[in-house]
């Protein structure tokens, strides 16, 4: 008797498919407030963006931004975007500093990496002195590499030492250079970052694997590509991700070496964007690049992220 | 085929010393364990004979080549780790072949070795799974397979076993033995379970606090443990060891144990018998050495029973002497309180001496 209503007891207890989900359904209702909060601040200004790149409202039409419809366009903006030819130059601007500096940040980067995962004197000074670029505020950078690209700056007093003639290039006058003094900067200020990110994900590739690997007869190359590499495949792909997204939002560093110029030479997507609405004031045409660029970097990030969960999956 | 030959060998970090003065020449071909407690210097001893650390002291010869200047990817060895550092972002297939491979074997050459060594391990039809995700036994078979397949002339493993759970262990014990037996490697085995070393080592070299105790075939550390920490640290549980003095009767020599008696007359070897005695000895013998005895010279009070199966463990003790004793669970059991009466086999006992811990006389 005793036994059997233990047995019953137990069953009791035993949460039923049904039961669980019940429950789940109350905590889908409990959780639905916060859900809508948290939903609402997270899309609400792209929904706002979308509204508006639809009109063609600016500040100074008088009428709040909620009654932008009575300047209803529809999808004009999209239309003349598409053939803005300062805007595809602004990409493409933005492109190219992005196909050359991040490769370079990470084979610096990772070059560096290397050199600090073993142990050598001195390591920690060097490796606190590399991280300072990083800690310069982006204004600062730019004022300081503003002086270094100067015709009479140490840049061109460098040159001239090696060339032995006496060099004045005005860098952030020449269309030609002042992409390439720009680029230089966004090297400069954020290799460690890099360096860093790649760092971490190198000291945690184990230690065994790697010694598993030479004490099969593998040389450091081989245990690099095959071993080391391979294992630091997420944490490449994030550190490109996020260099790659980062570019797309330079611009305090350029604005003030270059202000986009000269012409609009060094004029990449940010600094349109912010010509267009604090100069032109149309936000209506601003709202639709920013969904532009919005969508080029969601693909960046959902190929980033399906890369990294295959990476996941080879673990 | 390599005979390892330590000599001399040390390592410090720092102002610590790993190991000291280590003697000890591994034969061709044999199975070699070095036991002893964490810390006690058998895992640094292991990583000089790979090279992944360098000693400090002395030397290390195969075939009486020494090596220490040859980097640790040419020395020819392989390596069990206690995890197996299986490269886990690739097949089981290129875990096999990842040693080949950076040999330069060539692709046929390799293909063959591989799916031998795949049959020879059972590994044939996970050849192309990822080895991610593969459970504890088949990365235990695939870590050796992986080190095999390059035909090493030593072996070196890890405690390979510490991560498996009790009932596999003795499944893998004795398929190490069957494979150390094919391959007929120099294999050196670490690991701190006396299990492990006695059911599997020609020879075991115990180790504590970074120095070599002592070598020998698991019997004979048993039966003579030179010094009194391979006598408690051998054997489950250790050997008894109790303070005494020693006394003279009309039978001969014997050990007055104070308030355990005393042991019967001493059987004392040649050499025991010309060296002397000193005044005071420790007193050791086996747990399963206790016969109970209502005639016995000895006696002990018992403080606790502790039954596992087919034998029962007593915890005896009083006046700071302890003891154990195992005894088959057929004759009587005295219950907790009951004063043990008991005698032991005079050869069965084994004297050191109180300062040095070293054995006296050798074999008694």
């Amino acid at each position: 008797m005793n036994g059997v209503s233990v047995k019953e007891a137990d069953i009791a207890v035993l949460p039923q498919d049904n039961a669980g989900s019940e429950e789940k359904r109350l905590g889908f209702w409990l959780t639905l407030p916060a859900q809508c909060l948290v939903l609402f601040i997270a899309v609400f200004p792209i929904l706002m963006q979308l509204y508006i790149s639809m009109t063609d409202w600016s500040p100074l039409d008088g009428i709040p931004w909620y009654r932008a419809y009575e300047l209803w366009i529809g999808f004009i903006n999209y239309t003349d975007l598409a053939s803005d030819s300062r805007f595809w130059a602004a990409m493409w601007r933005t492109f190219l500093v992005m196909i050359v500096c991040v490769p370079i940040q990470f084979l610096l980067g990772l070059g560096l990496a290397v050199l600090f995962v073993d142990e050598f004197p001195g390591k920690r000074w060097f490796y606190s002195t590399l991280l300072i670029p990083m800690m310069v505020v982006p204004a600062v950078a730019g004022y300081m590499f503003f002086l270094l690209f100067q015709s009479g700056g140490p840049v061109n007093d460098l040159l001239s030492l090696f060339s032995a003639s006496p060099v004045k290039i005005a860098w952030l006058s020449d269309p030609s250079l002042a992409l390439v003094a720009v680029m230089a900067a966004d090297i400069w200020q954020w290799t460690p970052l890099m360096f860093l990110i790649l760092l971490a994900g190198m000291i945690s590739v184990p230690q065994d694997q790697q010694m598993a690997a030479v004490l099969l007869g593998a040389s450091w190359g081989r245990r690099f590509f095959t071993i080391v590499l391979p294992r630091m495949k997420t944490i490449i792909i994030i550190a490109l991700a996020i260099r790659t997204i980062e570019i797309f939002k330079i611009f305090d560093t350029l604005y003030i070496m270059t202000g986009g110029g000269p012409g609009v030479a060094t004029e990449t997507i940010s600094v349109y964007i912010y010509k267009v609405t604090q100069q032109d004031l149309i936000w209506g045409y601003v709202a639709a690049i920013a969904l532009a660029i919005l969508i080029v970097l969601s693909v960046i990030s959902a190929i980033a992220i399906s890369r990294m969960s295959k990476g996941a999956n080879a673990r | 085929m390599t005979q390892i030959a330590l000599s001399n060998l040390g390592k410090k970090f720092g102002s610590f010393t790993a190991l000291a003065q280590m003697n000890l020449t591994i034969g061709d071909g044999e199975f070699v364990a070095l036991l002893g407690p964490s810390g006690c210097g058998k895992s640094t001893t292991m990583n000089m004979i790979a090279g992944m650390v360098d000693p400090t002291e002395g030397d290390i010869r195969f075939d009486d080549r020494s090596i220490l200047d040859v980097p640790m990817s040419r020395r020819g060895v392989g390596f069990v780790f206690q995890n197996y550092a299986i490269f886990t972002h690739m097949s089981v297939r290129e875990n096999l072949a990842y040693g080949l491979r950076a040999q330069g074997v060539s692709a046929s050459e390799r293909n063959r070795r591989v799916n031998a060594m795949a049959d020879l391990l059972q590994l044939t039809p996970m050849l192309d799974r990822r080895a991610a995700g593969l459970s504890v036994n088949i990365l235990q078979r695939l870590a050796i397979g992986r080190s095999a397949v390059v035909e090493p002339a030593i072996f070196l493993l890890d405690e390979p076993l510490s991560n498996v759970d009790a009932a596999f262990r003795s499944v893998m014990r004795s398929e190490l033995k069957a494979l150390q037996r094919q391959f007929s490697q120099t294999l050196v085995y670490v690991t701190h379970d006396q299990l492990e070393a006695m059911t599997m080592a020609d020879r075991i070299a115990v180790m504590d606090h970074g120095k070599l105790l002592q070598v020998g075939t698991p019997l004979e550390i048993y039966n003579n443990p030179q010094d009194v920490f391979v006598a408690r640290f051998i054997g489950s549980p250790g050997m008894n060891i109790l303070e005494g003095t020693i006394a003279s009767s009309d039978e001969g020599k014997l050990v007055d144990l104070a308030s355990a008696g005393r042991s019967a007359p001493l059987a004392l070897s040649d050499r025991a018998a010309s060296q002397g005695l000193p005044e005071k000895v420790l007193f050791g013998f086996r747990p399963e050495q206790v016969n109970p005895d209502p005639n016995g010279t000895m006696a002990l009070p018992v403080n606790f029973v502790e039954r596992i199966g087919a034998r029962t463990i007593l915890h005896l003790g009083g006046d700071g002497l302890e003891a154990k004793a195992v005894l088959d669970n057929q004759i009587a059991m005295p219950s907790i309180g009951d004063v043990l009466r008991f005698s032991i086999d005079p050869k069965m006992v084994r004297l050191f001496d109180p300062v040095s811990g070293i054995a006296i006389g050798g074999d008694i």
